[in-house]
C-alpha cells in the first residue's frame, strides 16, 4: 500500500466502513447518537407520511378546500394546516432532528479535519481516475450555489468536507435505502443509452459524492465516465470515493451550465437530483448546456421530483414544508416548471416520461437526429 | 414556454422552516424547545444506554475493557441488533404517543421514500 493510500485508509477509515461505503464516525458515541437519528427520522417522519397525508386531506376536506395545486390555493392550505398542533408537531420534530443530525455529523468528523483533508490532498494525483478543480479557491462560485441546501453547515461549496458530509447525510436521509450503493446502482440501470448501443463517453451532471459516477463506470465498463460538480469538496471527497471503489472516472469542478467539453461529445447525460437544487433561469441554461455536449441521438436522463402538473395541493403543500425545512429554495419553482417542458423547450425529444416513477426512472429526452 | 411566477412563491420565504437559524412553528416557542429538547435528550440517554450495553459486553467477554475499545471499537454484529431492536422500540414508546391523535403511533419503521 503507498504511503498516500495509508494517509486515505487511516484518516478515513481506520474505524471500518459503514454500510459498505461511508467512512464511519470518529467514535462509538457518534455513531450511536446518529443511529438514534436515523431511527428516530425513520419512526416519526418516514413512518408517519402515509397518516400525516390522510389527516391532512381530511382537514382540507372538513375546510371545503379545493384541491387545485396553484399557490394561492396551496398558500391557503398551509395557513389551515399549520394551525393544527399535531402537524406543527410533525414539521418540528422534522427540524429538530436535521438539526441535530447535521451537529453531530460535522462535529464527529470535524475531530480528525486537519487528517481528513490530508488524505483528500493525498489521493489528488492518485488513481484510477483523474481529479481537477480550482485549488487557489480564487474562482467565484455563483452565488445559487452556495446556500445551505438540506441545512447542511457551510453549504455545498463552502465547507472544505462538504463531499463527506452529503454522503454520510443522504445516508441517514433516506434511511438506509443509499446504503452499499444500492440507490446508485439502480440510477445507473436508469440511465439511458443511444439506441445504436454506441456509449463512448457519459457524463455525470452534479456528481455530489460521486456514487453514481462510479456505479456508471461500474455498468459501462468500457466507456469514459465524467463527472461535473460546481464544488470543488464534493469532486475532492468524489475522487476518494472512486478510488475506493477501483473506478476510473474523470472528476471536474465544474458548472453543469457552462460545461468545458466539446459539441456532441457525450453519447449519455445524467442528471439525478439536480435540477431541484437550480433556480429555473439556471436550469434553462443546463438544459442548453447538455444538448450542446450531448451527440445526435444521444439520451439525457433527468431523474428528479415530479412537478407540479401531476400533483393536487397537498403533494405541493408537503413539497413546499419540506423546501423550507430541509433548506430547499429552488424546490418550489422547480416543481412548478415542469422540468419536461423545459426540455422539450431546450430542443430535446421527450422520450418517456411517467410521473410515478420520476425519481427512479426518470424523464428520458433523445437529442434529434437532425 | 414553461413559466414559473417568483412573486406568486414569494409565501414560501414566510414558511417557518424558511428561516435558516431556529426556526419557530408554534405560537408559543417554548413548544418549539421542548420538542428540541426531549428530542435531544433521548439521543443522549441513548448513547449512554448504549455505550452500557457495550462496556458490560466487553467486561462479560474479557472481564477488562480498555477505553480506546469504547471510544473507538463498536459492539459486536450481536449487540448491536439487539440494540437496534430496544432503539426502535424505545423511540415508538416515547415519542410515539406525539401522533397518537392520528394513528400514527403504531407505524412500523421503514425506509425512506421521497416525496
Amino acid at each position: 500500500m503507498s504511503a498516500e493510500q495509508a494517509t486515505v485508509e487511516e484518516a478515513l477509515y481506520s474505524r471500518g466502513k459503514v454500510a459498505g461505503v461511508y467512512p464511519s464516525l470518529t467514535t462509538r458515541s457518534d455513531e450511536a447518537y446518529i443511529e438514534f437519528i436515523e431511527d428516530a427520522r425513520n419512526l416519526l417522519l418516514h413512518a408517519q407520511q402515509r397518516p400525516i397525508g390522510q389527516y391532512s386531506e381530511q382537514l382540507m376536506r372538513e375546510a371545503d378546500m379545493s384541491m387545485d395545486p396553484d399557490p394561492e390555493n396551496t398558500s391557503a392550505a398551509i395557513d389551515l394546516l399549520m394551525q393544527d398542533p399535531t402537524l406543527k408537531t410533525y414539521y418540528r420534530v422534522k427540524r429538530s432532528l436535521q438539526e441535530s443530525f447535521w451537529s453531530a455529523l460535522s462535529g464527529s468528523f470535524n475531530k480528525r479535519r486537519e487528517t481528513i483533508l490530508a488524505a483528500f490532498e493525498a489521493a489528488e494525483n492518485q488513481g484510477p481516475g483523474t481529479l481537477a478543480y480550482d485549488k487557489s479557491g480564487e474562482q467565484p462560485v455563483q452565488d445559487y450555489a452556495t446556500r445551505e441546501i438540506h441545512i447542511q453547515p457551510g453549504g455545498y461549496a463552502n465547507e472544505a468536507l462538504a463531499g463527506l458530509y452529503y454522503d454520510y447525510g443522504l445516508k441517514v436521509f433516506l434511511g438506509g435505502a443509499a446504503d452499499f450503493d444500492r440507490l446508485s446502482k439502480g440510477v445507473a440501470m436508469a440511465t439511458a443509452v443511444p439506441e445504436d448501443g454506441k456509449v463512448e463517453r457519459i457524463l455525470d451532471l452534479g456528481v455530489s459524492a460521486g456514487a453514481t459516477t462510479i456505479a456508471l463506470k461500474q455498468k459501462h465498463a468500457d466507456a469514459e465516465v465524467w463527472g461535473i460538480d460546481i464544488s470543488a469538496p464534493m469532486v475532492r471527497y468524489a475522487h476518494v470515493r472512486a478510488q475506493q471503489a477501483g473506478a476510473d472516472v474523470h472528476l471536474r469542478q465544474m458548472p453543469a451550465e457552462d460545461l468545458d467539453f466539446d459539441d456532441n461529445h457525450f453519447d449519455a447525460i445524467l442528471a439525478m437530483l439536480l435540477f431541484h437544487e437550480l433556480p429555473v433561469p439556471v436550469a434553462r441554461e443546463v438544459i442548453a448546456e447538455a444538448f450542446r455536449v450531448l451527440r445526435p441521438g444521444g439520451k439525457f436522463t433527468v431523474l428528479d421530483f415530479p412537478g407540479v402538473r401531476s400533483r393536487g395541493v397537498y403533494s405541493m403543500f408537503f413539497a413546499e414544508m419540506d423546501a423550507a425545512d430541509n433548506g430547499e429554495p429552488y424546490l418550489p419553482a422547480y416543481v412548478r416548471s415542469n422540468v419536461e417542458d423545459l426540455l422539450v423547450e431546450g430542443g430535446f425529444e421527450l422520450e418517456s416520461y411517467d410521473p410515478a416513477t420520476a425519481l427512479m426512472r426518470g424523464r428520458v429526452a433523445v437529442k434529434p437526429l437532425d | 414556454m414553461a413559466k414559473v411566477d417568483d412573486d406568486a412563491l414569494a409565501y414560501t420565504e414566510e414558511l417557518p422552516g424558511a428561516k435558516p437559524n431556529d426556526p419557530i412553528y408554534f405560537e408559543n416557542e417554548v413548544i418549539d424547545h421542548l420538542i428540541g429538547i426531549v428530542l435531544e435528550l433521548g439521543a443522549q440517554f441513548w448513547v449512554t444506554r448504549d455505550r452500557l450495553a457495550f462496556l458490560e459486553e466487553q467486561l462479560a467477554a474479557n472481564g477488562t475493557v480498555s477505553l480506546e475499545d469504547l471510544e473507538h471499537g463498536r459492539p459486536s454484529d450481536e449487540l448491536q441488533k439487539k440494540l437496534q431492536e430496544e432503539r426502535q422500540e424505545m423511540i415508538r414508546k416515547v415519542y410515539g404517543r406525539l401522533y397518537q391523535r392520528i394513528g400514527g403511533d403504531g407505524a412500523e419503521a421503514k425506509a425512506a421514500i421521497m416525496s
